[in-house]
């Protein structure tokens, strides 16, 4: 390690001009991620400027607009909100599958949605790859096993958050603070792939900040169940994931998310399988084609082709599951 | 003889279980010394390359550093034959270039990376087909290949027994180089008096050590002192010298103690992992199920060191060679070198790699015969008689426990009764009876069985003396690596001198006070040490007992010991006092070497295991996992289920998660971390019903053989097996990941 400075502000603006007066400096929350990074040598700010001091970043408010949960919520909190997993299962499910529960404690929401990479290459400090400005990107035609087989151009990491595929099938939003103000985007567009820019995953800029993940009223309610492909029973990310949300009126299925999570660079929502699942019966649907038809984009690299089975079984599974449910 | 087992056989409380469980027991980078210095050590970055230029400036001139150590002026002894303690080429991305001692770990971290290097690199190879290619840079000079060939065992001829075989069935394996991921990075703290050296290590032998650290320095052996603190965890691998090596040359060169600790990132790379192998075995077969011979290759990956390469290559031999009867077998054990971190010995050395292609062989031989697999097993196991042959071994010599002539016979072999005990449990005959349907999840149960060379060591040495008030102190220099010797020798030396274990004290781990011993290695401490220690207890018992006849006038046959000291037929009590009052000698020794010039001294097992495979997600649950052992007697029955568990639990790893990942296009090792190298965690972890065979081995000692490495060997094949049963799909790559699975399914379709 090395010396570096430490700010714990107690306001959102104070924060905000912190992190804009020094360009070096970078947000720190609950430190899981970034304190590895830091370890390593990945990357190294001149100051972190923590969220903890912020005691508004902590708040869990429902109200007729939904659930809105603060960026600095732990991950505990949130899975062991009995209220949470009444209205919104998936949520609960996916942010309980995330490390241990030492990590969880201290893990954020904000945080975890805001994550770097685990792709190896990025994460070891000898390999300049592109999302560190280097000009390769070394799982191409190295050990690629946990890459992308979807939405990878140039770069091939897998998006780690559980919790944001978790998100997406409830069509969430986010309140970002930024230049001054508040505004709130849905959380699809908050992601970024490396076909737009590299060296980031998602809109932030210096000086921004994550405040809130909102999920509408509509989308609460719901049955919901998250699935997540691991190797190890705890402290793994996702091979790949599968959120399902659906509101049922008897058995015509009246609304759905499917979201979809570590098998491409962003989590993903998969709009043509909750069309299908829409206005159908519950029961046996045969998802089969609608499937097929969302991984033909699939472009397996050399040895992570099985991820495109599991990814479609463990969907399946999940639609199964929320239909057990009801 | 015939009194009833005060100690043995019961299960004493471990003797280090206060210490740890609150805190107290200190490890090696516990330990700190007024004035000390915090090393750290510069690695290469690059797989195989020529040091051309080391400028070390820039680190002695950085304030806080009081020594910096380079390739150009260490000593020049070596750590192992192509070890020495900095070398002017390195040989994987992470091999040791110089190191600097400072006032804190901070300013010797700042330092290292102002060490100025000049490399000239090289080409390097990730694994063993690079490294034997025509044309492959050498990595020692010479061949890449160790002595350029195999290591050949045979017996018989495997030509003849493959011409009258009436089916041959063969299979080719790949395992994974796993590195045993100790909870304890390896850490050294050094101090130079000006005469004596003395390091307190992580070390699971501190009198080789003191011979590997004197050879290495140039010095005698009487001015170096070793002592072993607590270990955090070895399973073999932590027999590697040249961290504590590189802070003693920087404890002498500053005349200051010298810390050195490494990080975990760095444990991974610079410890020893498993050999990583290529392997085939090939069976000859009669349709009566008659074994006609037995061809077993294997191929190892030793990385950029030999470190215990031949040693691990004939144990991956052994099961071939000797567990199934069989006229013509042959090993063929080829080592080589890669640029990849090095390997070493870890728990079972080749066993488990060697056990999982034969085991896997196995099944497949009952299944194309159309046999039961258990059937095909009991019938040809190898028995207590041996295997057939004639000995070579001239008479009155100790033969050797790993043995390829046949015409010698164990010395103990409970391997069929392992087999019936372990069938029995997990409810399977080894008939195929179990439910396969078109559903999702499918069941299935598999077995394998094993042997292995463990419990003879060295010669073994061990003393003991008695204070007045009727308490021990054990001396042994054998190191407790946290397997729990410690109490399991004390349990022995109670045993002889009926008292309670709680009265004997050790004395271990300090080379000044402790007779020569071995390693911590080859499961020979309860055997080896524990001949020693039963010897020198007797020893001591036979003076108390003369002594005592000798003052009370009692025949010796009338009188016997117990925790009060010396009891005559006529009740009366010779306290311990009285003995070192008259002046009597209290102490006793004992030497063995051990082992037998009539038997071979074999540990054996059969483990089964009930799987759930989902064909959708490629998931393996198992569901009922039974370890069936013939280690002897149990001389602590819950510390020895405790070490299978735990060896199952390691070996998990070993099959379903672990593996170091080397980059092949540029020789960096991916994953040093817990998070990237996937040890099992407790969730992943199956209730593991342990039963110990009724065997009272007839040299042991109190009957018991060895057990520390024996519960790895199994776990692989044994699920492999099991997979197979459920989903009709052969793994022959370790470890089974659902990706594999996933992919062999897909093959299917």
């Amino acid at each position: 390690m090395y010396p570096f400075n430490y700010y714990s502000p107690a306001t959102i603006t104070e924060a905000s001009s912190a992190l804009k007066k020094d360009p070096g400096s970078m947000v720190v929350a609950g430190s899981t991620d970034l304190l590895s990074e830091m370890k390593e040598g990945v990357v190294r700010p001149s100051s972190l400027i923590s969220l903890t001091e912020i005691s508004s970043l902590r708040d869990v408010t429902w109200n007729e607009n939904g659930l809105s949960i603060g960026a600095m919520v732990t991950l505990t909190e949130i899975a062991s909100d009995p209220m949470i997993r009444r209205r919104c299962s998936v949520l609960s499910e996916a942010s309980e599958t995330v490390a241990t529960l030492q990590i969880r404690n201290i893990g954020t929401l904000g945080g975890n949605l805001c994550q770097r990479p685990r792709c190896w290459y990025y994460r070891s400090p000898q390999f300049n790859c592109l999302k560190k400005g280097g000009d390769q990107c070394f799982a191409l035609g190295g050990i690629d096993r946990y890459h992308a087989i979807l939405g990878g151009s140039r770069c091939f990491i897998v998006h780690p958050s559980d919790v944001a595929t978790g998100l997406l099938s409830v069509s969430a939003s986010v309140t970002i603070y930024s230049e001054g103000s508040m505004h709130t985007l849905p959380l699809s567009e908050f992601f970024v792939g490396p076909e737009s820019d590299v060296t980031r995953e998602n809109i932030l800029s210096q000086g921004d900040l994550m405040i809130a993940v909102n999920i509408p009223s509509f989308a609460l309610d719901r049955i919901g169940v998250y699935l997540k492909s691991k190797e190890r029973q705890s402290m793994d990310f996702a091979l790949a994931s599968a959120a399902v949300s659906i509101e049922n009126r008897d058995d015509l299925i009246v609304d759905a998310g499917v979201a979809v999570g570590g098998i491409a660079p962003v989590p993903l929502t998969l709009a043509e399988v909750e069309g299908h699942l829409i206005n159908s019966r519950v029961g046996n649907i045969d998802l089969r084609d609608t499937l097929d038809q969302v991984f033909s984009d699939a472009r397996p690299m050399s040895t992570n082709g099985y991820k495109i089975s599991l990814a479609k079984n463990y969907l399946r599974r999940a639609i199964t599951q929320v239909f057990e449910r009801m | 003889m015939d009194e009833p087992l005060l100690s043995v056989g019961r299960s004493s409380r471990r003797r280090d279980i206060h210490a740890k469980v609150t805190g107290e027991a200190k490890y090696a980078a516990d330990l700190m010394l007024p004035n000390m210095l915090h090393a750290r050590i510069l690695r290469s970055p690059h797989p195989h390359a020529r040091i051309k230029r080391v400028n070390i400036n820039g680190a002695n001139s950085h304030p806080g550093v009081h020594a910096t150590v380079t390739p150009y002026d260490v000593p020049a002894g070596k750590i192992a034959p192509d070890l020495p303690i900095l070398d002017s080429k390195v040989r994987y991305v992470g091999d040791e270039v110089a190191a600097v001692a400072a006032e804190d770990i901070f300013a010797a971290d700042e330092a290292v990376q102002l060490i100025d290097v000049e490399y000239e690199i090289l080409s390097f190879s990730t694994n063993t087909d690079q490294s034997l290619a025509k044309g492959a840079e050498p990595i020692h000079g010479g061949s890449n290949l160790i002595n350029g060939g195999p290591i050949v065992e045979q017996r018989g001829n495997v030509d003849d027994g493959f011409r009258e075989a009436d089916l041959i069935v063969e299979e080719s394996f790949t395992t994974p180089g796993h590195s045993p991921a100790p909870l304890e990075p390896r850490a050294a703290l050094t101090s130079w008096d000006g005469k004596v050296l003395t390091v307190w290590k992580s070390s699971r032998g501190i009198h080789a050590d003191r011979t590997n650290i004197a050879n290495a320095l140039g010095l005698q052996e009487s001015a170096v002192r070793v002592i072993g603190p607590h270990m955090g965890g070895g399973y073999g691998g932590k027999d590697e010298t040249r961290t504590a090596v590189i802070a003693a040359v920087l404890a002498i060169k500053s005349g200051r103690p010298v810390r050195i600790e490494l990080s975990r990132k760095e444990e991974f790379l610079a410890g020893r992992r498993r050999h990583s192998t290529k392997s085939s075995v090939k069976m000859g077969l009669k349709l009566d199920g008659t074994i006609t011979a037995i061809h077993a290759v294997t191929v190892m990956d030793t990385g950029a060191y030999l470190s215990s390469g031949p040693g691990v290559a004939r144990r991956a031999g052994q099961g071939a060679l000797y567990l199934y009867r069989c006229s013509n077998v042959r090993y063929d054990g080829y080592i080589v070198y890669t640029n990849r971190p090095t390997a070493g010995s870890y728990r079972a050395l080749g066993a488990p790699q060697g056990h999982f292609a034969l085991e896997s062989v196995v099944d497949k031989a009952a299944e194309a015969l159309n046999m039961n697999p258990l059937e095909f097993r009991l019938k040809n196991h190898v028995g207590i008689e041996g295997q057939p042959g004639e000995r070579t071994t001239p008479k009155n010599i100790i033969v050797d426990a790993q043995p390829v002539e046949g015409g010698i016979r164990f010395s103990s072999n409970g391997l069929g009764q392992c087999i019936r005990l372990g069938s029995k449990a997990v409810g399977w005959d080894g008939s195929s009876n179990v439910e396969r349907n078109d559903s999702v999840v499918k069941y299935g149960v598999g077995m394998s069985i094993f042997l292995y060379r463990g419990g003879p060591g060295g010669r073994s040495r061990a003393s003991i003396n008695v204070n007045s008030n009727g308490e021990y102190t054990l001396f042994t220099g054998v190191m407790d690596v946290g397997e729990g010797s410690a109490t399991v020798l004390s349990q022995i030396a109670a045993e002889i001198l009926r008292t309670g274990s709680e009265s004997i004290s050790l004395a271990m781990g300090d080379t000044d006070i402790t007779p020569t011993a071995g390693l911590t290695a080859g499961s020979s401490v309860t055997f080896s040490s524990g001949l020693a220690v039963q010897k020198a207890a007797e020893d001591l018992k036979g003076r108390l007992l003369y002594s005592a006849s000798a003052y009370c006038g009692e025949n010796v046959n009338d009188l016997r010991l117990d925790e009060r000291g010396v009891i005559s037929n006529s009740n009366l009590i010779i306290p311990f006092e009285e003995f070192i009052e008259h002046g009597c000698l209290v102490t006793g020794s004992g030497v063995v070497d051990p082992g037998s010039e009539d038997c071979i001294i074999n540990s054996f097992g059969a483990h089964f295991a009930k799987v759930a495979v989902d064909t959708q997600t490629g998931t393996v649950t198992i569901l009922k996992y039974v370890a069936a052992h013939d280690s002897g007697r149990i001389i602590n029955p819950a510390m020895a289920e405790n070490q299978v568990r735990g060896g199952v639990a390691q070996m998990l790893g070993f099959t379903f998660l672990e593996d170091m990942e080397t980059d092949p296009g540029t020789g960096i090792t991916l994953n040093p971390s817990f998070l990237e190298h996937k040890s099992p965690t407790i969730l992943d972890c199956p209730d593991v019903e342990v039963i110990f065979a009724d065997v009272v081995d007839p040299i042991g000692p109190f009957g018991a053989k060895s057990l520390g490495e024996p519960p790895c060997i199994a776990p692989a094949p044994t699920i492999a097996n099991a997979i197979y049963n459920a989903v009709g799909i052969r793994m022959t790559d370790l470890p089974i990941t659902s990706r594999r699975i996933l992919s062999a399914i897909d093959m299917t379709k």
